[in-house]
């Protein structure tokens, strides 16, 4: 190939992934993470060496974010990303304007393994995905002699979309980069890809894989869906025949408030417990896990606000509202490692009938499952192609956008007391799966919120908020174990007060 | 692993106290799963630097003032500007410091605005402008304004009373006022004692049994 200048690929970000920039602030900059528990202490070399290995496979996380004059855009990079002992806060910012770093880091500390990820780039399945390989890759390594037959390591393991093609492993050799993203591109001009975006694939890119790699592993996950979901509608009912879900009836949102943390660090409190009996509870109640947990949630919320204010909310019920994330790749296939999700918002008013915890977290089944079928939540996609695509919204320069951004973003904060995010369960494949014992997740957040993950039969709740006083997770914690399950505590220190009490 | 008896849960890390009730833990400390990460600094401290530095600064604005006579050349411009700016800053100070209690930054701003003033027509050589102005409709104007606050953000009514009393006893400064024949003017002192006056009784008519049981509880000894 001749010495020409090189022109660095970029694609633009999209509208759903805007708000994450926009929207960013000191306490809350919008990083989640995901993390690991082996069962040994983490061998710093070998996670480079695996890290280095999925690096090369994933082209979207070779993205850096910079500003353009009307929109965000990702252009892709020579930078090298390298594992770290764990020395700043969990969820510390990653995306500093102007500094052209990597959207993700991985730390290590004892027997963690974390993956941080600034929101931008993807979302928790797409970094699910990420930490599998890489997981999969260091266990890989470390107990060799363990390691199954490739096809069969490879075949499991790809939470929310089976179908992502993965290179083979021989493939991907000790020439990071170049070589290992060819692989993955020639494999991918398959019938997934062509099915994807047929209208994309023109001869002349086969100059430079790479750059093709990224762009396509870098498109918005709506387009990438829309484009693939044209074809094939099975009757499915859009616009008018989808029924709306009856809009309640307006209450005031509870909103829990604290002091804020002395350096604008997010408050984490991880509570581990096994998985099973958590599930029981749920079954016995006749709903799905997330909404027990949610139910619990409000529960706590009430508890611990009722404890700190009296009698005084005693006549009017308070009404609780939580986001909960799906993960559009069940409903419509994509591969897109990109931010992928839609928010369905439920609430409950206390003081109008059953408030016991099965109840509640029933009335929240009903009016979630109402709103995540595929048909409801193509009616939000279909909004969101058209808002990406929408001329006025184009033309505005980014800088007004980013303070509309922000007014949306605030008033629906108004609306929303917490946020719940459930992974599900999580399987790796082997070695990693035998030698990885709990996994979490949490996002940064500037209103109480918990992620659930489970994986090896144990669920850990991460509760994050931008304040220092932990009384609903007090709370949560006593519902828990008032059921007869086992919890244990795990918290990072965030006030002067515990600071100190570890240096004495 | 450690235990905390007052939530039942098993605590991981060297913690002393329980990260959710502060009971003592009991049991072997287990090495913990997140590093201990030292302040980068902290917004409390932050604040109070800032505070007291500005206090600082707008103590010696006013101080400085004394250096130079009503009648200097060309002082009465910046005068107004410096003082005003000093003021400016004094109130936004007062609010971030007292955000969490409308009730009593109301009192502070009361005091603080009628203060500068009443300095302020001193310093430029005493017209009494402050005394039969600005500080009747200033105390007019918070009694108005405390009970507009007070039914808009719903206070309790223990957290309003007693700042209410006090914003009607300042109000009641300007009768002293005419009395002693300081004020040319008499309608704004008139007005804002006549309102006190008013909202004194009614105070102490329907809300007398709280006002009572607010001052025991703050005065006790």
């Amino acid at each position: 190939m001749s010495r020409q200048v090189r022109r660095r690929h970029w694609v633009r970000l999209d509208n759903a992934s805007n708000i994450f920039p926009a929207t960013r602030r000191d306490a809350d900059p919008k990083v989640f993470r995901m993390s690991a528990e082996l069962d040994h202490e983490v061998d710093p070399g070998l996670l480079q060496e695996a890290l280095d290995e999925t690096y090369a496979r994933f082209p979207l996380y070779h993205a850096v974010l910079r500003r353009g004059v009307f929109w965000y855009y990702l252009q892709d990079s020579e930078l090298h990303p390298v594992v770290e002992e764990e020395t700043l806060p969990s969820c510390a910012a990653i995306y500093q304007p102007d500094r052209r770093t990597l959207l993700f880091r991985v730390v290590h500390h004892h027997r963690r393994v974390s993956l941080e990820i600034f929101h931008a780039l993807s979302d928790g399945t797409g970094a699910l995905w990420f930490l599998t390989d890489l997981l999969a890759g260091y266990a890989r390594r470390r107990f060799p002699e363990e390691a199954p037959p490739r096809s069969a390591a490879q075949a499991e393991a790809r939470p929310g979309a089976a179908e992502r093609p993965d290179p083979p492993l021989a493939a991907v050799g000790t020439h990071p980069g170049a070589q290992a993203a060819e692989e993955v591109h020639e494999l991918t001009t398959d019938s997934f890809a062509h099915y994807f975006r047929r209208r994309r694939r023109t001869p002349e890119v086969q100059q430079d894989a790479h750059q093709e790699e990224f762009s396509r592993e870098a498109a918005p996950a709506v387009l990438t869906v829309q484009e693939a979901d044209e074809p094939p509608t099975e009757g499915a009912p859009l616009e008018a025949s989808a029924p709306r879900a009856p809009r309640p009836a307006r209450h005031r949102i509870h909103h829990v408030h604290g002091t804020r943390t002395p350096d604008h660090r997010t408050r984490i409190i991880e509570l581990m417990m096994p998985a099973r009996p958590v599930l029981g509870l749920a079954k016995a109640e006749g709903v799905a896990l997330t909404m027990y947990l949610t139910a619990l949630f409000f529960e706590a919320i009430r508890r611990s606000d009722s404890a700190a204010h009296g009698a005084r909310s005693s006549h009017e019920g308070p009404t609780m509202a939580a986001s909960v994330p799906v993960n559009l790749r069940q409903f419509f296939p994509s591969t897109s490692a990109r931010n992928f999700f839609a928010t369905i918002r439920v609430e409950h008013t206390y003081g109008h009938g059953d408030d016991s915890t099965g109840a509640v977290a029933r009335g929240l089944q009903e009016r979630f499952s109402a709103e995540a079928t595929p048909e409801a939540l193509e009616q939000k996609l279909q909004k969101l192609i058209r808002v990406e695509r929408m001329p006025l919204a184009r033309i505005v320069p980014r800088p007004v956008k980013d303070r509309l951004l922000s007014v949306i973003n605030y008033a629906n904060n108004r609306r929303l007391t917490v946020a719940i995010s459930n992974l599900g369960r999580v399987t790796l494949p082997e070695p990693a799966e035998s030698h990885v014992g709990r996994m979490l997740f949490h996002v940064s957040a500037v209103r109480p919120q918990f992620c659930a993950i489970s994986h090896d039969g144990l669920l850990t709740l991460s509760f994050t908020a931008p304040f220092v006083q932990t009384d609903h997770v007090r709370e949560y914690a006593a519902l828990l174990t008032e059921a007869g399950i086992e919890v244990t505590v795990s918290a990072a220190r965030v006030s002067e007060d515990e600071l100190l009490e570890f240096g004495t | 692993m450690r235990r905390c008896p007052a939530c039942t849960v098993q605590v991981e890390g060297d913690w002393i106290r329980c990260p959710l009730c502060g009971t003592s833990l009991v049991g072997e400390p287990v090495p913990g799963p997140y590093p201990a990460v030292p302040l980068r600094f902290s917004r409390r401290r932050v604040l109070r630097v800032l505070a007291l530095t500005s206090l600082g600064v707008i103590v010696l604005s006013f101080v400085a003032q004394l250096l130079f006579g009503p009648d200097d050349d060309g002082i009465g411009a910046l005068r107004s500007v410096w003082l005003g700016i000093a003021t400016t800053w004094l109130v936004v100070v007062m609010a971030v410091s007292k955000r969490r209690n409308l009730a009593k930054f109301i009192v502070y701003l009361v005091v603080a605005a009628g203060g500068v003033c009443v300095y302020w027509d001193y310093l430029s050589g005493w017209d009494g402008w402050s005394l039969t102005f600005v500080v009747p409709i200033i105390c007019a104007a918070s009694i108005v304004g405390l009970l507009i606050t007070a039914r808009v953000i719903r206070m309790e009514l223990g957290d309003y009373v007693v700042y209410s009393g006090l914003t009607v006893l300042l109000g009641l400064t300007p009768i002293v006022f005419m009395a002693l024949g300081w004020v040319d003017t008499v309608i704004p002192s008139a007005i804002c004692g006549g309102l006190s006056l008013v909202v004194v009784v009614l105070l102490l008519t329907v809300r007398g049994g709280a006002v009572r049981h607010e001052l025991a509880t703050r005065l006790h000894l």
